[in-house]
């Protein structure tokens, strides 16, 4: 039997996703034995024409990691689409849009302008801006087009699979990677590398009174010392873990850092920042209008803490982009 | 001479011996908490604090165990800055309660319950509830030993304030439950060329009855769901009715000092605000998500509200 083709594409991403594949160490020689790689930017010299002259459905499984940006994210998503049988959307920002989607609260032209004119650590005085086209001597050189608003990966082509996660952890790019070998994924639309409930089943920091502590100021991770041993929550920070699937392993909250929430909502939840938000309101500690004023000014950026990871995919972007939001 | 011999353990003795029970002796059963209170007036008119104390007072145990004002009373408070002996009621009324609890009694009341298989453990319902009604509890769940809440049904009030804040839908409450308030939302577009508006009205902020009366009589444009707290509201819901094509959503709750649970209206008031802080920094500003808070006095105020939404909602007229 031929091995299995098997693409990886970067897209609007940091990088992360590439580098918790190569977490996997020896495993990924055993991997590069068991599958036929055909497209990997980061790590193999492969080329965009290589890709177009494979038939339809040539590719067996690509993984494809970061939110759609540009054009150019755009332009490699359809085609990957066209020449895979299975398409995953790996990481948090091609699942639900990630830390870059949060631009969806600008608009691309103060992005632009922060970027190109008002940023501090700029000399533009020539007010250059990136051109989608440019006249040389050698011809006409083209860049991709910078769109108005970041999209996840299921809103520009059909996606069979999400493995969430900023980035997916190793163990569960291993475990993905075993039950697509052994051909025993579940059904297209699966989330899949991913524990049952929220990250709140597997924490072992402790609850104080039952559960019934209520917070009178929220704090942000560098203005205490967190007690390594407690509820985050109860403890003042915010910690995403009670609105987020679990499935990581909790490194960070290992690590004395609360969740941020990358794994995406748990089952059952449209909106994981409105849900949160929710959540995260209701455990004020106030008995007037003025102590819930004073709560809600210690919550500094809350657009920020709710939808971290997953503006794009939120009722939120949906409601300003409206229909372009829709999934395939 | 006979004389009649004093019970020292009457049933108002044992009361007495509850903290909060000793407000008893002081009560000269005026009634004012009466007029004041929203669960004779919304709920059970045939009952109300005056009568638990007097049955107290004369013994009739039964009585008061099974007086829906001794499960209902959610601690709100109205009656006492009215009262002229300053006595907390609830605290009397928490006492009978006690006491009910201990012979054996439970609340009449629909409560919420929890889906184990669902819950995480996460203990946010314990922290939302006025009454600390959730409580994290370890115990065996499919073969391993899991941190999950455990509701006490004698303390829920079935305010649903738990239910909004669930993040597994592991808490729920019989009519308030997610998939009734979602199924709720999804009404029909109304045709009448005029904007739609949802809202939500707490089942205690209107003390008027032609408030109330009111609300049936608004055309199909304005839909309005009733809820038992504003707590219950949960801002994906506001969210998913904006995107089912519903143009704006007012949430009414009780003036805060008023609220029927105590915290319900304030913990909406946090969660609206936030929304409408992220909807402005979506360029989504505009209060079409709007929280108003009705006090006891503010008799009318409702279709103020309601008609000053469907100004702000309604097509302006174009400029020539």
């Amino acid at each position: 039997m031929a091995k299995p083709k098997v693409a990886f594409y970067w897209a609007a991403s940091c990088g992360g996703c590439e580098i918790t594949v190569t977490e996997l160490g020896m495993k990924l020689v055993e991997v590069g034995d068991l599958v036929d790689i055909v497209l990997w930017p980061c790590l193999m010299d492969f080329k965009y024409s290589d890709v177009e002259a494979m038939a339809d459905k040539e590719i067996d499984v690509c993984f494809f990691n970061g939110a759609i940006r540009t054009s150019e994210n755009e332009h490699l998503a359809k085609m990957l689409r066209a020449k895979s049988k299975t398409m995953v959307a790996f990481g948090a920002c091609s699942h639900m849009g990630g830390i870059p989607g949060l631009a969806n609260n600008y608009d691309k032209e103060s992005i632009f302008e922060r970027v190109y004119d008002t940023s501090p650590s700029l000399d533009n005085s020539a007010g250059t801006r990136p051109g989608i086209s440019t006249k040389m001597p050698e011809g006409e050189i083209v860049l991709p087009s910078f769109y108005e608003q970041v999209k996840t990966l299921d809103q520009t082509v059909e996606v069979d699979y999400y493995l969430p996660g900023c980035p997916p952890v190793a163990e569960q790019v291993g475990a993905v990677l075993g039950v697509i070998l052994e051909g025993k994924l579940p059904e297209p639309g699966a989330v899949i590398g991913v524990g049952k409930k929220t990250n709140c089943d597997e924490c072992e920091r402790t609850k104080r009174s039952n559960g019934h502590v209520r917070i009178k100021a929220f704090k942000r991770p560098h203005e205490i010392l967190a007690d390594p041993e407690v509820c985050f929550l109860e403890q003042g920070l915010i910690c995403a873990g009670p609105a987020t699937r679990a499935g990581c392993g909790l490194p960070c909250i290992q690590g004395n850092m609360p969740c941020r929430g990358c794994y995406g909502p748990p089952e059952g939840v449209e909106d994981q920042g409105a849900k949160m938000l929710g959540a995260i309101a209701a455990v004020i500690d106030a008995k007037t209008t003025e102590d819930v004023e004073r709560v809600m000014d210690t919550i500094v950026d809350p657009l920020g803490t709710y939808y971290r990871f997953n503006l794009p995919d939120s009722i939120l972007s949906e409601l300003k982009y409206g229909n372009g939001n829709g999934k395939q | 001479m006979s004389h009649t011999k004093v019970k020292t353990n009457s049933f108002a003795d044992q009361v007495r011996l509850i903290p909060g029970g000793e407000h008893l002796d002081v009560c000269f059963a005026c009634g004012t908490c009466v007029s004041k209170c929203m669960i004779q007036q919304k709920a059970e008119p045939e009952y109300n604090p005056r009568r638990l104390i007097r049955q107290v007072m004369m013994g009739r145990e039964e009585a008061a165990f099974t007086n829906p004002t001794t499960w209902m009373c959610s601690g709100c408070d109205l009656c006492f800055p009215a009262c002229p002996q300053e006595i907390h009621i609830s605290e009397v009324i928490g006492a009978v309660k006690h006491l009910a609890i201990e012979a054996g009694y439970s609340s009449p009341l629909e409560t919420v319950s929890v889906d184990e298989g669902l819950c995480a453990g996460c203990g946010i319902c314990g922290m939302a509830c006025p009454y600390e009604a959730p409580e994290l509890i370890i115990k065996e769940i499919n073969g391993s030993m899991d941190r999950v809440a455990e509701v006490d049904s004698n303390k829920c009030l079935g305010c649903g304030t738990c239910v909004s804040a669930c993040l597994t839908g592991a808490i729920s409450r019989p009519g308030v439950s997610n998939s009734e308030m979602k199924e709720r939302i999804l009404v029909a577009e109304a045709d009448n060329g005029q904007p739609n508006l949802m809202t939500f009205v707490c089942d205690w902020c209107l003390r008027a009855s032609a408030d109330v009366e009111l609300l049936e009589s608004y055309p199909e444009n304005v839909h309005v769901i009733h809820i038992p707290c504003s707590g219950r509201i949960d801002p994906e819901i506001a969210l998913l009715a904006l995107r089912s094509g519903i143009d704006g959503v007012l949430i009414c709750g009780c003036q805060p000092g008023e609220c029927h649970y105590q915290r319900g209206t304030l913990v909406s008031a946090c969660k609206i605000t936030l929304l409408n802080l992220m909807l402005g920094r979506m360029d989504m500003a505009g209060g079409r998500v709007r929280f108003v808070q009705i006090g006891t006095r503010d008799r009318g105020r409702i279709k103020k509200e309601i008609d000053g939404m469907l100004e702000l909602l309604s097509p302006q007229p174009e400029v020539h």
